[in-house]
């Protein structure tokens, strides 16, 4: 904390004194304040919020999180899902892992009934948890062999020190709880919090070692390779120059961008490509076999 | 292979993605979401149409503000409470409902423990939904229950039975609620105000009406200052050009405004003064109305 205050120390007790302008001898309905340092005080106030800018506490600073691509992995069969399982089970010896699901082409045909429906983006968002939870439980289910277990998400951000610490690994629904309460985006309809977002925030609020996006991609690139054959590879870049370029599209959802602003702890994220499995012990060795984009110092 | 994993005996057609063939999707824009990149701006483009539904357009958002409101206790609770009893059968009423100074309690301990915007985003809920619990006591005579978010699809039935039903303003995002930006400190940005105005908005409700105890927006704090200004009425892109040290609702209300597709208004009303907020639900102009438009 930038600036302890005295009262901070002191015994906790109800302060009935009002706050304000109202007199406190005429004014029938005094405000009833619990004594701390942001009492009375409005916490819109930019100074007020300032203040309290302090150091952040890493619950699980151990633990990798990576993102497994719905549509990019899961939704591709035996071919690619069984070596990233095989992957993940060989990384299982070596790292603790909070394994985060994408909903891949179910979301997106969701995505698409709904909108047609006139369905607003809260009530999409929610419907994609179910899709990404389907997922989760099909990871879970070929990771069972090695104890990894698949979370419900009702209960997965209170007890996940206790599952890190007593299963190598865990899997959830990467999904962020955002429901009904997903912001309206700028653009469409489109939910803008979705997996790629749900691992970041989950990562950074319990002080992760690393996140790690595992796509169907070699990374970033200034074009689709999948649409355009002479797209370049760019292996690590900075937010104010990936904003700076505005490619036409991303490899994960450009929320990220805002959220890597704001992050405390987090200071990179890796997209490395699934389909080359061996890539995936690598980044977690911190090795760079991706795209790593970073906070600019 | 790893354990548990065998040769399939015939390999399969692996990409259901690509496997519209004679089954095609409902729509084209069906097909592009299914195949192309949700950050391709012309392919969001396109999710804006139709319209989205106005989920339930005859319920009004009602926030009781926590520090604003509820701190101050029955002098100030109980006559609301009658001006809410006194408007069932008049107006559907979704009650949200603030944190206020115990939050404010829990933010400075957190803070000074290291705790993540996150865990204090869960700690400023447990707050939010004690104040939910107590105002649902004092309606619990007339039938109006408190729901979480997992009961929020029995939320329609409850409005249409009771008239009112009550829920704790904090949006659900516990772990998950982002951080201020850097040098805005690490409150969570997204609280009750904002966790209200979001379900207005999805449900497509006739409003979103704040209840606290100062007449709306002022030009400063009334509180501390007191040459500060009412302003009965601004858009968002005023506000923004005033660029205020301190205002009325949680910024992040004014940014989602910008970019909604059916709540494109708030009223700030003060509730102390008895018939506000009846005048708020019968649409007039009390107190502050802000407009994204």
């Amino acid at each position: 904390m930038s600036e302890p205050e005295s009262a901070a120390s002191e015994p906790t007790r109800i302060d009935p004194r009002p706050a304000g302008v109202a007199d406190p001898a005429t004014d029938p309905r005094p405000r009833h304040h619990v004594r701390s340092r942001l009492m009375r005080e409005s916490l819109l106030d930019r100074d007020v919020e300032r203040s309290t800018e302090s150091p952040v506490f890493r619950m699980l600073p151990e633990a990798h999180v990576l993102k497994i691509g719905g549509r990019s992995i899961l939704d591709a069969g035996r071919e690619v899902v069984y070596p990233v399982v095989a992957a993940l089970a060989s990384c299982l010896e070596r790292w603790k892992l909070i394994l985060g699901t994408g909903g891949g082409v179910r979301t997106r045909h969701v995505f698409s009934i709904g909108i047609d429906l006139g369905l607003p983006t809260g009530v999409l968002a929610q419907l994609a948890a179910a899709d990404a939870l389907g997922n989760a439980h099909i990871l879970g289910t070929l990771l069972a062999p090695y104890g990894v277990v698949a979370i419900p998400p009702e209960i997965f951000g209170h007890l996940l020190p206790l599952f890190v610490h007593s299963a190598p690994g865990v899997v959830f629904s990467s999904v962020p709880p955002y429901s009904l309460w997903e912001h309206p985006p700028g653009v469409g309809s489109i939910p803008p919090h979705r997996t790629d977002a749900g691992a970041f925030l989950l990562a950074e609020c319990f002080g992760c070692k690393s996140l790690t996006l595992v796509k169907d991609v070699d990374g970033l690139h200034d074009a689709d390779p999948k649409q355009d054959p002479s797209a370049r590879f760019i292996p690590e870049i900075g937010l104010a120059e990936l904003r700076r370029r505005r490619f036409a599209t991303l490899p994960f959802e450009p929320v990220l961008l805002d959220l890597l602003a704001n992050a405390r702890l987090l200071d990179r994220f890796q997209l490395i490509n699934g389909r080359r499995p061996k890539r995936i012990q690598a980044a977690l060795a911190g090795e760079h076999v991706g795209t790593i984009v970073h906070r600019d110092a | 292979m790893g354990p548990g994993m065998t040769e399939p005996e015939t390999k399969r057609d692996a990409g259901a993605a690509g496997d519209a063939g004679e089954e095609a999707l409902l729509s084209e824009l069906g097909q592009a979401l299914v195949e192309g990149s949700l950050s391709d701006a012309d392919l969001l483009a396109r999710t804006g149409l139709p319209a989205p539904v106005h989920i339930l357009p005859q319920a009004n958002v009602v926030k009781i503000g926590g520090q604003s409101f509820i701190d101050r206790g029955r002098a100030a609770v109980f006559p609301l409470i009658d001006e809410i009893v006194a408007n069932l059968g008049r107006h559907q009423m979704v009650l949200g409902t603030g944190a206020g100074t115990r939050a404010r309690h829990a933010y400075s301990v957190g803070l000074d423990l290291g705790m993540p915007t996150g865990v204090l985003s869960v700690l400023g809920t447990f707050v939010s939904m004690q104040n939910a619990r107590m105002i649902s006591y004092l309606l619990a005579k007339h039938g109006i229950p408190f729901i979480e978010p997992a009961q929020f699809a029995q939320l329609p039935l409850y409005l249409a039975e009771r008239g009112a039903v009550i829920f704790f303003g904090m949006p659900p995002y516990i772990y998950w609620q982002q951080n201020p930006r850097i040098g805005s400190g690490r409150i969570p940005p997204h609280r009750t105000d904002t966790g209200a105005y979001l379900v207005s908005e999805v449900l497509g409700t006739r409003s979103m009406i704040y209840v606290k105890d100062v007449e709306g927006l002022y030009t400063a704090d009334p509180k501390k200052d007191k040459h500060a200004r009412f302003i009965p009425r601004a858009t968002v892109a005023e506000l923004a050009a005033m660029d205020l040290q301190d205002v009325v609702v949680e910024r992040a209300v004014l940014e989602f405004m910008a970019n909604a597709r059916i709540r494109r208004s708030i009223q700030i009303v003060n509730g102390l003064v008895p018939g506000n907020l009846t005048r708020a639900l019968d649409g007039e102009p009390v107190g502050t109305v802000i407009t994204a438009d």
